[in-house]
This record gives C-alpha cells, sequence and structure tokens, in this order.
C-alpha cells in the first residue's frame, strides 16, 4: 500500500524550510503576483527565492509545486505565461493550475513539467477531470471541498489520475474559481488578482467590547468580549437575513471553523486519495511547522498500522472550532 | 521554533521568560536615554539586525513609506517603526500623550511577552489574533506585510541582538541562558520555603526589576510562587 503524499504550504521561504524539516513531502508555493492566490502583501518567492527554495528542497528529496492558480486576464496573458515559464526553468516538480488556455500553454511549451489541476477550477466530476488529462495530460487533481468521502472514492473509482485532497485549514465553501463575493464588496477577486477578502480593504474596530472586522466598508461581523476572532471572509460572516425578520445576525454560508480531516485518514485512503493537502500558505511558519509535524506524526502512525494518535491543533485553527467539512456530511 | 503546541521544558519556560522580563525593562529605560541618544541606540540596532537579516530589511525599505506603532499593554514604552525608504525605530513612553497611536498608520497591541515571540518568528501571529490576545487597528494590509516579511526569516534572536551593541553584556548572555534555567529552578524551589509575606515582598521586586505595570505581571507557570 503506497502512502500518502503530505502536500504542505509555504508563503515565504522560512516556512518552506520550516515545512521540509517538519515532514512534507512536497511544499507548494506562489509567486510574488497576482498569478496565485494568495497574493498578500509581504508573501511569496521571488524567482531567486523558489531557486534556493529547490535547491532546500531537493537536497531533502522533498518536491516542490508551484501554484499558477488564478485566471489570466483578457489582453494580459503576459504574468501568466512568464511564471509557467519560469518555474519549468527553475525546475519545479510540478505546477498548480486552473485556467484551460494556461494548461494548454504549459501543456505545449514544457511537455516534460507536471501538471496539478488547481482546486480553483472546481473539477468535481468524471468528465471534467477526464477531459483536463485528455486535452494537457494533467497527473493530477486537486479536489474541491464540497465532495464527500463516497463521492470521492466513486470518482477515484472511474478515473486514472492521483487526486489531491485538503486535511487542514481554512475551508473555502464556494465553488472555487467560481466565487465573486470578494469582487462584489471590493472589486477585487481571488480569482483573477489572488486575494479573496483583501487586506488593504480590511479594517478592524473596537465596538466598546467587542471586536468588529469590516471589508471594503461593510460589516462582516462582530465578536463579543472573548469570543474568538476571525479574518473578515465574506463567507464566513454573519448577516441579517431578509429585512424586518427580527432575527438577529447568523452565519449565512459557513462557520469560521477550520477543517481537520485527521480522523479520516482510513476512509481517504480506501477511498483512493493520493496525496493530503494542508492549506495556509498566509499563515507564519509556527502554524506551518506545528500542523505538519502533526500530520507527520498522524501519517507513520497510520502507516504502520498503530491507531492515529490524537493530536491537539485546537491552538492553530480559525474560529476555534475543527470540523470534518464536506467530508462527512451531504453539501446543502 | 516553537509554539503553543510544542511543551517546552518548565525551566526553559521559566528562563524565557525572565529573560523576557529583563528586556522589557532595558526597553522601559530606553526612552530615558533622551530622545536624540534613544534613537541612535535604535538605529545603531536597527544597522545590526538589517546585516543579519538583509531580505527582510530591503523588503521592509521597499514598502511604502509608513507608521506602525508596536505597543506592548504591560510596559511603559511603545515601538513606532517606521518602514520605507526611511525606516527607523523610535521608543515612546506609552500613553503619556497619545502621540505614537496619532502618527501611526496601525496599531499592534498585545502583551510584551507575546509580541517578542511575534516579532522572533516562534508563534503565529494569526493564532494570536484569533484568540484575541493581539489587538490590531488601522492599514491591516501593512501589518500583515511587516508580519509577512519580518515571518520570512528564520528565527530571529532580538534580545541576543539587542544585548549585542550593549558590549560586555553580549559575552554574558550566553552564560547566563546557559544557566538561567537550572538557577531558576533553584530559586524557584527554595522560594516555596519562604513564609508567605516574604514571598510576596520578593515578588513586588520582582515586578519593578521586570517593568511590569502594577497589575500586569504576566501569568505564573505552574510551580511559581502563588
Amino acid at each position: 500500500m503506497d502512502n500518502f503524499e503530505l502536500i504542505c504550504p509555504a508563503g515565504t521561504p522560512a516556512a518552506l524550510r520550516a515545512a521540509v524539516d517538519a515532514g512534507a513531502d512536497a511544499v507548494y508555493l506562489g509567486f510574488r503576483d497576482e498569478t496565485n492566490a494568495r497574493n498578500f502583501p509581504g508573501l511569496n518567492f521571488t524567482r531567486q527565492d523558489v531557486a534556493d527554495a529547490v535547491d532546500y528542497a531537493h537536497a531533502r528529496r522533498v518536491e516542490v509545486y508551484v501554484a499558477i492558480n488564478t485566471y489570466p486576464q483578457a489582453g494580459n496573458l503576459g504574468p501568466w505565461q512568464k511564471a509557467v515559464d519560469d518555474a519549468a526553468r527553475l525546475k519545479v516538480d510540478a505546477v498548480i493550475m486552473a485556467d484551460p488556455g494556461l494548461l494548454a500553454y504549459a501543456a505545449k511549451r514544457h511537455p516534460d513539467l507536471r501538471l496539478h489541476l488547481s482546486v480553483q477550477a472546481s473539477a468535481a466530476n468524471v468528465e471534467a477531470i477526464r477531459l483536463y488529462r485528455d486535452a494537457f495530460g494533467v497527473r493530477r487533481v486537486v479536489l474541491p471541498r464540497v465532495l464527500t468521502v463516497p463521492d470521492i472514492a466513486r470518482l477515484n473509482a472511474e478515473i486514472d489520475i492521483e487526486t489531491e485532497v485538503f486535511v487542514f485549514g481554512g475551508l473555502c465553501p464556494m465553488a472555487e474559481g467560481r466565487c465573486s463575493l470578494s469582487s462584489y464588496a471590493t472589486g477585487l477577486s481571488p480569482n483573477k488578482q489572488g486575494v479573496c477578502s483583501p487586506a488593504n480593504h480590511v479594517r478592524y474596530e473596537q465596538r466598546g467590547g467587542a471586536l468588529a472586522s469590516t471589508l471594503g466598508g461593510f460589516t462582516i461581523n462582530v465578536f463579543g468580549e472573548g469570543e474568538q476572532a476571525g479574518y473578515p471572509t465574506l463567507c464566513k460572516g454573519r448577516f441579517v437575513a431578509g429585512a424586518g425578520s427580527g432575527e438577529g445576525p447568523a452565519y449565512l454560508f459557513e462557520e469560521p471553523t477550520s477543517l481537520n480531516a485527521m480522523d479520516l485518514l482510513p476512509e481517504l485512503k480506501a477511498a483512493g486519495v493520493r496525496a493530503l493537502k494542508i492549506e495556509g500558505r498566509q499563515r507564519g511558519k509556527a502554524y506551518i511547522a506545528a500542523v505538519v509535524r502533526a500530520y507527520r506524526e498522524a501519517l507513520e502512525s497510520f502507516a504502520a498500522g498503530r491507531p492515529v494518535p490524537h493530536i491537539d491543533l485546537q491552538a492553530m485553527v480559525e474560529g476555534g472550532t475543527q470540523t470534518t467539512g464536506a467530508y462527512t456530511r451531504a453539501w446543502r | 521554533m516553537r509554539d503553543p503546541d510544542v511543551a517546552t521544558s518548565v525551566s526553559e519556560e521559566r528562563a524565557r521568560r525572565f529573560e523576557t522580563g529583563l528586556s522589557r525593562a532595558g526597553l522601559g529605560l530606553v526612552p530615558k536615554l533622551g530622545r536624540r541618544a534613544s534613537d541612535a541606540l535604535l538605529a545603531r540596532l536597527l544597522r545590526l539586525l538589517a546585516d543579519r537579516h538583509p531580505r527582510a530589511f530591503e523588503a521592509l525599505r521597499e514598502l511604502q513609506d509608513a507608521r506602525v506603532l508596536i505597543e506592548p499593554v504591560d510596559a511603559p514604552v511603545a515601538l513606532l517603526m517606521r518602514v520605507g525608504p526611511e525606516l527607523s525605530l523610535h521608543a515612546l513612553p506609552r500613553g503619556a500623550d497619545g502621540l505614537g497611536e496619532a502618527a501611526a498608520d496601525a496599531v499592534v497591541r498585545g502583551p510584551y511577552a507575546r509580541l517578542l515571540d511575534l516579532l522572533e518568528g516562534r508563534i503565529d501571529g494569526d493564532a494570536l489574533f484569533f484568540r484575541r490576545e493581539l489587538a490590531i487597528s488601522g492599514d491591516t494590509a501593512l501589518i500583515l506585510a511587516l508580519r509577512n516579511t519580518l515571518d520570512g526569516e528564520d528565527e530571529m534572536d532580538l534580545v541576543a541582538d539587542a544585548v549585542s551593541i550593549a558590549g560586555p553584556l553580549a559575552r554574558a548572555l550566553p552564560v547566563l541562558r546557559r544557566n538561567a534555567g537550572p538557577v531558576l529552578d533553584r530559586i524557584e524551589a527554595a522560594r516555596r520555603l519562604l513564609p508567605p509575606p516574604l514571598r510576596r515582598g520578593i515578588e513586588r521586586v520582582e515586578a519593578r526589576i521586570t517593568g511590569a505595570l502594577p497589575g500586569t505581571l504576566p501569568g505564573k507557570l505552574p510551580g511559581m510562587g502563588a
């Protein structure tokens, strides 16, 4: 039985070293621009950083994947195509992409470059995945976080490319790559500019003992005294549904919980999953070291046939609660 | 690297707490040198940090001109950091006239020990923020840029760096660090044998030495005096 691969995030060179040292099989990262879906201030890698990262990781038999997973803007393909060319030149082990035009470019210009389909493509059915395989030679698909474990098992029974699933971190409950909530509030989107709820539109305000988070001038949430705070991602805000209904604000889309599927390793293995992905390129290296170390320990126990230990990652999660997300419930 | 889920020994934690207290006391003294001398001292510290962490400091200089107030809520002094081409650091008495906050584009507030852990990359800033141990206001993008830039360095050792500009103290620090844990363990064991009034008196003196404001002494570790 092949072991799971553990795919870990890095937003900075120090985070990459932390992930490698803590037991990653592969580290995924992005260039310092809008070509990736974590285009945050002070985050990401210059070309030289990527060259150094590849050297560091390969010396330790760890792979490096580059996410080029936003959608190029009409008339401005240059940055995306250059990102693909540079990733190939820097000898990364795979690129993670969503846009069909860019996949076609990569497949044609760099036939030896391994292509992974980003979660941003939201490929959630057999026909879509086969199309990406046949048309571009995609070797692995990162599945959207809206499938149950039985869904994943059925999918894997019918496709012949690898699947990678998220096991830890922030949850995106939307059809990824198609969400326009952030664009609506700020004019910037995760799909084009690589920023969901961009920081330059975020403000935190004390309102008495409460903490209000706002995005583009809209109040997204108000956290009572002592309540866990969260980032003002629109799908995790509290809103009043139906003016005049008399109901107070509530979570309409998703509560600010974090995914943790560590208890589902046997089910994910039985469902034919090849790789497990940790979310959080925007998080600090202390988070990455702690989460990767915990998952490495869990995977070693699982591979050896021992019970998966309960490792407390509560201190790391947004919203202070953890969930197995859609894996164990039908999506609504 | 350290995080909340990785237990360090009580001895190591006690030594870190002691070191944190001392560095906070040292910071408290900086404005007392007078504006010119304290600015010169902090400029020297920045130059030293820039030599040791060139990637981060180049990135800080490339940011747009802006000011971040770093305000430890349990120390008498706050730091105003100017990022951009005119990178600089100033120490201000906390809460004296509100000048620091008025001059800042963004503010980060939290207990001194947490801010030090954060600046040194020992702890995850998001997790601290989610738990409300850290408060931020103003330009969120600026704070993120600063956090991400500093976090992109391998763990910093600001206490050692700060001490290294203080001449002979630099040579004493490694010895102090090696011995602080065991020595503090022995002091703690002896302290438990003291009568309560004497114990409380010693704690008051300790609070004065480490510069903690009244009523804001950090929580005690298991096994420390009541």
